[in-house]
């Protein structure tokens, strides 16, 4: 029996789709067999991100509403042989899948795969309820922001009520030196907001948005330090115990100068 | 080689849009359909006959849903994410380079396999 676990934030933007194609893809990399479902019906991207997208003929409502056997719906990933995909539908709303299909869904995919990635659409509505139907665990993405914070802290509340009572965090997009300066939320006051278990951290890099565009997981490059974060993570989803990795930057001659400047 | 549109698929309405058609919109009309416009990734046709874009073709169609295989797909700029005729799937190579000019395309199918080639009127 796998696990499901929802990757959810509340907030648009913090980045549930690009976590979960890379903690997918990471998992799936570590041996596991892994689909990730994407519950965003009408405003679907890890296909894309994924570089799926013109493979899908069946999705996510095809399959609930028995227009098409389960494994017909499943897109198998290019790169990895034990990663799979389930897309949303683009051309429906978020009401055409219903909580107990949601459930149901779960309940079948988690038979047949070890981990099964909810990619949750943002907001609190229809589809965020369609998203934590079926799902056990939570991973709850936030960014050093005060408004991304503010809806983890709503969202967490509303795990808990629907009985996913230990959520943990994985906080996005940490720029290092704007922490140190000050002008950013570090993931100690975050953890102080929302008293949950962190995850892992990821730092901002350009590397994300390239292999964003490119429809290839970052965690594929080894020189990426997003991809370490997020193989970090899948790690530690899988039950190992891995430290946090050094978000130290490396700093060039004009970067410590300004450094030396600054403290003065 | 006959490049006539067949006389039944000719013979049925067509469908005139007017604009370009955008993520998660989508047409399903029994008959030909033709976009005065651009078909983005995401957006979807479906139609029981030909069908003509008259700009860019990003998204998925499907020509010959009803399973006419002698239906068509044209576009000025030919960049689909999946191209459906009848009972046929067809998608681009993962290495498409796209970028550069090209000349309208058509997809028909010939041999039992969707071909694509650069469009010419019929004689």
């Amino acid at each position: 029996m796998g696990k499901v676990i929802v990757i959810t934030s509340g907030k648009g933007g913090v980045g549930k789709t690009t976590t979960t194609a890379n903690v997918g893809t990471a998992l799936a990399m570590l041996g596991k067999k892994v689909v990730m479902v994407d519950t965003d019906i009408g405003l679907r991207n890890l296909d894309v991100v994924l570089g799926l997208e013109n493979r899908i003929v069946y999705d996510l409502v095809d399959a609930v509403r028995g227009n098409c056997r389960l494994k017909q719906a499943l897109i198998k990933d290019k790169r990895i042989e034990n990663l799979f995909l389930l897309p949303a539908a683009q051309t429906k709303d978020k009401t055409a899948v219903s909580t107990d299909q949601m459930a149901e869904l779960c309940e079948k995919l988690k038979e047949e795969f070890d981990f099964v990635l909810i990619d949750c659409p943002a907001g609190i509505e229809h589809g965020f309820k369609n998203a934590i139907a079926g799902a056990e665990e939570a991973v709850v993405v936030t960014t050093p922001e005060v408004s991304a914070v503010r809806d983890a802290d709503r969202i967490i509340g509303l795990l808990e009520a629907a009985g996913i009572t230990a959520p943990v965090l994985v906080v996005n997009r940490i720029r290092t030196n704007m922490v140190k300066s000050g002008d950013m939320m570090s993931v100690e006051d975050i953890l102080d907001i929302l008293a949950v278990d962190l995850l892992g951290i990821v730092p901002d890099d350009d590397a994300i948005v390239i292999s964003t565009n490119r429809g290839e997981p970052t965690v594929f490059d080894d020189n990426s330090r997003p991809g370490l974060a997020f193989r970090n993570i899948a790690r530690r989803l899988d039950g190992e115990n891995v430290p946090l990795i050094s978000l130290e930057e490396k700093q060039g001659f004009w970067g410590r100068l300004k450094h030396m400047f600054k403290s003065e | 080689m006959n490049r006539k549109w067949s006389q039944s698929l000719a013979n049925k309405p067509t469908l005139l849009y007017d604009k370009s058609l955008r993520s998660g919109q989508n047409i399903h009309f029994d008959g030909n359909v033709v976009v005065l416009g651009d078909v983005n990734p995401g957006a979807e046709i479906v139609a029981g006959g030909h069908i003509l874009v008259m700009g860019a073709l990003r998204g998925l169609v499907h020509a010959g849903a009803a399973g006419d295989e002698s239906a068509t797909v044209t576009a000025l700029c030919f960049e689909p994410t999946q191209v459906r005729i009848a009972s046929h799937i067809t998608r681009p190579p993962d290495d498409n380079a796209n970028g550069g000019i090209k000349p309208p395309e058509v997809a028909r199918i010939r041999d039992d396999n969707v071909v694509i080639e650069e469009y010419q009127p019929p004689r």
